[in-house]
């Protein structure tokens, strides 16, 4: 809550439950408008860690200002009452993993059954995007990537399905099976 | 500051550190649905025999391509191992039976943090390497399965 004396302050620190466990984070620049120092720039690829020491215990693992025009797009602005308590601090795209898994969901429902990964990466891939979109995740690329290949891997075992079925069920897959002298796969 | 003082925790619902019995069950919710969808598609697979061609339609990819994917011999696997042949199951589809004791791991780790209803520990980077290891071991299993030399130790 903003106190009387800050009217001009609305995202102050009070909004914000789900950082009270930084202890070094009081006082930390938390009014939204360009204060945040520039955040190390995380690369995109995956395999690279970052170093320990890079994180600076307040603010800095926001992405820079830019995508933060205004006030009223500051992601940390109570807009998680579900976050529990989970603290913020320390993370720097703390939900980059969910693009990493839709790309490797939809890779393997590319070979797999495509039902069975397909719908998971589509599914993740969209919370991906959107938290992109809240500032949490900076791999968004990876999220399309994983969308579409879930929706190829989708169509094509529906058509395969369909296929079956027209063939006629299980009865008409065992005549073409017998010539193929084959298992089901499964 | 004094305009900044942090409010205390918000106590949340389900998802926190209550630790009555109503709210310790509330919260295993999830993980007892995941283990009872698990051990009635493992009945159904026990007593449907998928060893019988055709029983469970087909597999799209083999019958497209006649490749083996990582999945192959799975239903296979997990019915010989319901029925408690380990040795039928390891010619089925080794990876699945490799994969049945971590998955056993982690589910059972799942729930114990549910349990407990402690907040997981932020980490300083999210982890990524889990995604990319199942990425590299379900891409390569599904090649060498199709590898002809192989094939006998691999493929279903």
């Amino acid at each position: 809550m903003s106190t009387p004396n800050e009217p001009q302050n609305p995202y102050g620190a009070g909004d914000q439950p789900e950082q009270p466990s930084n202890p070094s984070g009081e006082g930390a620049p938390q009014q939204p408008g360009g204060q945040y120092p520039p955040a190390p720039q995380y690369p995109s690829d995956p395999y690279a860690q970052q170093p320990g020491g890079a994180q600076q215990p307040g603010g800095a693992q926001y992405p820079p200002a830019p995508q933060y025009p205004g006030a009223p797009q500051y992601p940390g602005a109570g807009q998680y009452p579900g976050a529990g308590g989970y603290p913020q601090q320390g993370y720097g795209y703390p939900k980059n993993t969910l693009g990493v898994w839709s790309l490797v969901l939809g890779i393997v429902g590319l070979l797999f059954c495509g039902l069975l990964t397909g719908i998971p990466a589509v599914i993740v891939g969209s919370k991906s995007k959107k938290a992109v979109a809240a500032g949490e995740a900076n791999n968004g690329g990876m999220a399309t990537a994983g969308i579409i290949l879930g929706w190829i891997a989708i169509a094509w075992t529906a058509i395969a399905i369909i296929g079956f079925i027209a063939i006629g069920g299980i009865a008409g897959y065992s005549d073409w099976l017998n010539d193929m002298s084959s298992t089901s796969g499964y | 500051m004094p305009g900044l003082q942090r409010r205390p925790l918000p106590v949340p619902g389900a998802g926190g550190a209550a630790s009555g019995p109503r709210a310790r069950l509330s919260r295993l919710r999830a993980p007892g649905a995941v283990a009872v969808a698990i051990a009635g598609a493992t009945c159904w697979l026990a007593l449907v025999d998928p060893h019988t061609p055709g029983q469970y339609g087909v597999c799209p990819l083999l019958a497209l391509t006649g490749l083996y994917c990582a999945g192959c011999g799975g239903l296979r696997a997990t019915h010989d191992l319901a029925h408690g042949d380990l040795a039928g199951a390891w010619a089925m589809n080794p990876l699945l039976v490799l994969a049945v004791p971590l998955v056993a791991v982690l589910w059972a780790r799942w729930a114990a943090r549910r349990w407990r209803g402690a907040p997981v520990p932020p980490r300083e980077q999210p982890r990524l390497w889990p995604a990319w290891l199942l990425l590299v071991v379900v891409v390569g299993y599904s090649a060498l399965r199709n590898v002809p030399a192989l094939a006998p130790v691999l493929a279903p």
